[in-house]
């Protein structure tokens, strides 16, 4: 009994001991003072919280984009490899060869130009060969290889991966941009403008696809009229960070038409169709919410494409040069982002999609084939429902996490930076209480970063739990 | 399996080629950097500039050199030491709170005392507060330890979590109460049947806490970070970083440092993949 309260006892005191700092906030090398909500103010009141929270929010829109890495290679890794007996011998020797033949070319070419063709090809080799002897478990352990040994040494393997001069990934981009440089510079400038607006269209097509998908569920009382509305409202976001983005806002006046044209048609579709809507209005927040989310994803990505259509004419007249990454304003987040999604591939939640697709019932995969359901529609109707609860806790989780995340990569690769490109919320209490040393505004920021990382732990169990539940 | 066409099984046995050469392509991704990271770590400086990925003769050298030979003129600045004084702090993070979180959990799920499960809700409350919070006030406390820049300070604070005993808590629940009830009938007291029965029926979850435990205690940065000011008690993290900052020059060197560091991981992770596997599986559900 007392080992059991000693360490509980303890870690309560360290729990206690907060509330006395954020009581008093204490300055360094002063008596403690009380400050009241001072720091508060000054945190709202000042740029750089809203800032380093919108980095924040910006690393986190790779949750949803890390969550179907992982779950497409869960996937993978649950398919039949139908690896035995002659098919196993079959596939190891065709690998062996090739691998041998690698090799063997390696060893006679010696280190010339094509070396890394041939040192590339026979690691691929390498892989197969291991695949195909040792089946799910050596792809698995390849997945996972990044998660498992990712920190600060992986942190710093990538820090000189994206060096601007001696990094392999400029080393490789550079003869791909040179040759890209050429064919753009082919083609007329009007196609990629073209391209372009495509992308832009696309956008719209996302949008319509969510407010179908809304419109129908609202019809047939799987979600509330609220939810709709808020699901529908997180749909239109892209296009008015469109909007302020100086690449696309010359198209914004046409885009936002565009996008309120869609909204109001399928407003008046939904009227007509029938004015009685059976759910009330919170009902089914989750799955409008977490559909709106993956397609924002989506639209964001295209509209990440769509200015690099527009300008690649431009940009290939000066010549393409791979950026700079970590040192460049614009770059350093999306390399960062690089990052976590090749480490997202075969993340823990990979590890916990293929047991739960372990545990879907066989009968229901087999009752879905008798009705004649497509691949997609099986896994879509049948497969993604009984994911749900694990999705949740994956969700969940990754929102705890991602708010608070992003420090040890901001620490060890960039400190913080090109001008506080990639501070996070967590890197900027580091800095301004163990560096700087305003304890007081420090812990205030944690404070409030806490309180945020309730509320929306909460909104999450309270919409998801329905949701599961469904 | 006699009636399925000569076709089918044809569709069936280039689907299973494409997916092998899918699965491949991707694991080449993942592996991709780790190989460029040991390639690199056996150049000489020379090379490290090149875009060829290949040595032309492996300085294993490097590895020594990084191994033992101090970094900086600081007393015990070099990996070795690192490697050593990580070990030390996770091996002891490690047993201690293996040996609080069984005890605790030992307690919550099979003795009976007053405000049991309240308490219990109050401890797991704990895995809510963010480690961010509690980071300066924990600091303070360090500070009037006089606790800064030592192993006391790294490890005492980690040797209690609740997540372990959470996780315990729930596999010892899976233990059937009536072997404790016979043991019990046979005279063992409780530190008995502690010890001779909860503890090596709960050996999986013990053995998923310990791997956990030891990586956690592994990778942290964040806590070593603040409290570690003398080079020659860094821990491996900790030291990376000040290698990276002090001859980030020396890419070779460096990636030697970081291949030595990996290395172990990886070789824990294929050793232990099993038991690893299950752990983050078992610990989800349950969580």
């Amino acid at each position: 009994m007392a080992f059991t309260l000693i360490p509980m006892l303890f870690s309560m005191a360290l729990a206690f001991s907060n509330w006395d700092i954020k009581l008093h906030n204490q300055f360094k090398a002063k008596p403690i003072e009380f400050v009241g909500f001072e720091n508060f103010v000054r945190l709202f009141s000042q740029p750089d919280f809203a800032r380093f929270l919108g980095n924040t929010l910006f690393f986190m829109v790779g949750i949803p984009i890390g969550i179907a890495l992982s779950l497409s290679s869960a996937v993978l890794l649950s398919q039949d490899l139908y690896s035995g007996g002659s098919r196993k011998t079959f596939g190891a020797l065709i690998a062996g060869a090739m691998l041998i033949t690698c090799c063997l070319m390696l060893t006679l070419v010696g280190l010339g130009s094509s070396a890394m063709t041939l040192l590339i090809g026979g690691l691929f080799c390498l892989m197969l060969l291991g695949g195909v002897v040792g089946g799910k478990t050596v792809y698995r352990t390849l997945f996972y290889l990044p998660s498992f040994t990712s920190g600060v040494a992986v942190f710093i393997l990538w820090k000189r991966m994206y060096d601007s001069q001696n990094g392999p990934i400029n080393t490789a981009l550079t003869p791909l941009l040179d040759g890209l440089t050429g064919v753009v510079l082919a083609f007329p400038a009007r196609l990629f403008s073209a391209a372009m607006w495509i992308c832009l269209g696309l956008m719209m097509l996302v949008l319509l696809l969510g407010l179908i998908r809304m419109r129908l569920s609202w019809r047939d009382g799987e979600a509330g009229s609220l939810s709709v509305l808020l699901s529908a409202a997180v749909l239109l976001v892209p296009f008015f960070i469109a909007a302020q983005w100086s690449f696309t806002s010359d198209q914004s006046p046409l885009l936002l038409f565009g996008a309120v044209a869609l909204c109001v048609w399928q407003l008046t579709v939904a009227r007509r169709n029938g004015a009685d809507f059976p759910s009330t209005a919170f009902n089914g927040l989750g799955s409008a919410m977490l559909t709106s989310t993956l397609l924002v994803s989506a639209q964001m990505m295209i509209l990440g494409i769509a200015p690099v259509f527009g300008q690649l004419p431009r940009m290939a007249s000066d010549g393409l040069v791979p950026p700079n990454w970590l040192s460049d304003y614009h770059w350093a987040k999306p390399a960062l982002m690089i990052m976590s999604l090749w480490g997202a591939v075969g993340s823990q939640s990979m590890l916990l999609y293929i047991a739960a697709l372990g545990n879907v019932p066989k009968e229901l995969h087999e009752a879905a084939d008798i009705e004649g359901a497509t691949r997609f529609q099986r896994f879509w109707h049948v497969t993604w429902p009984q994911l749900a609860p694990t999705t949740f806790f994956i969700v969940v989780m990754g929102v705890i996490g991602g708010l608070q995340g992003g420090f040890e990569m901001a620490r060890t690769m960039t400190g913080g930076g090109p001008a506080g490109a990639t501070t996070t919320l967590s890197y900027f209490i580091f800095v301004e209480g163990f560096e700087t040393g305003r304890l007081g505004y420090s812990s205030a920021v944690a404070w409030t970063l806490f309180a945020m990382v309730v509320v929306v732990t909460i909104f999450n169990l309270r919409v998801g739990s329905r949701y599961v539940n469904d | 399996m006699s009636t399925i066409r000569p076709s089918y099984m044809k569709a069936r046995f280039v689907s299973a080629g494409v997916l092998h050469i899918t699965l491949a392509i991707v694991s080449l991704a993942m592996v991709l950097p780790f190989t460029w990271m040991v390639l690199t770590s056996l150049k000489s400086i020379n090379e490290v500039g090149e875009s060829n990925w290949l040595p032309a003769v492996p300085q294993w050298g490097n590895y020594k050199e990084v191994f033992q030979t101090s970094t900086v003129q600081a007393d015990g600045a070099y990996l070795g030491r690192w490697y050593c004084n990580s070990l030390f702090v996770a091996a002891w993070t490690t047993f201690l709170q293996v040996l609080s979180s069984a005890m605790a959990a030992y307690s919550f799920a099979r003795l009976r005392w007053p405000g049991r499960d309240k308490v219990f809700f109050l401890y797991l409350s704990t895995l809510m507060l963010p480690g961010l919070v509690m980071m300066i006030p924990s600091y303070q406390i360090m500070i009037e330890l006089s606790w800064i820049d030592s192993f006391v300070g790294l490890v005492v604070p980690s040797a209690f979590g609740a997540f372990g005993v959470f996780l315990l808590r729930q596999f010892m629940l899976t233990i059937p109460a009536s072997l404790d009830e016979a043991a019990e009938i046979d005279g063992a007291g409780k530190w008995r049947i502690f010890w001779d029965i909860i503890l090596p029926l709960s050996r999986p979850g013990l053995i998923t806490l310990t791997i956990f435990t030891f990586m956690g205690s592994y990778h942290s940065f964040f806590w070593p970070l603040v409290m570690l000011k003398s080079a020659h008690k860094y821990t491996l993290p900790i030291g990376l970083l000040y290698f990276d900052s002090s001859r980030g020059q020396e890419t070779h060197l460096l990636m030697a440092a970081v291949t030595l560091s990996v290395a172990p991981l990886i070789l824990l992770f294929v050793i232990l993949q099993k038991y690893l596997v299950k752990g983050i599986q078992l610990g989800a559900v349950k969580g």
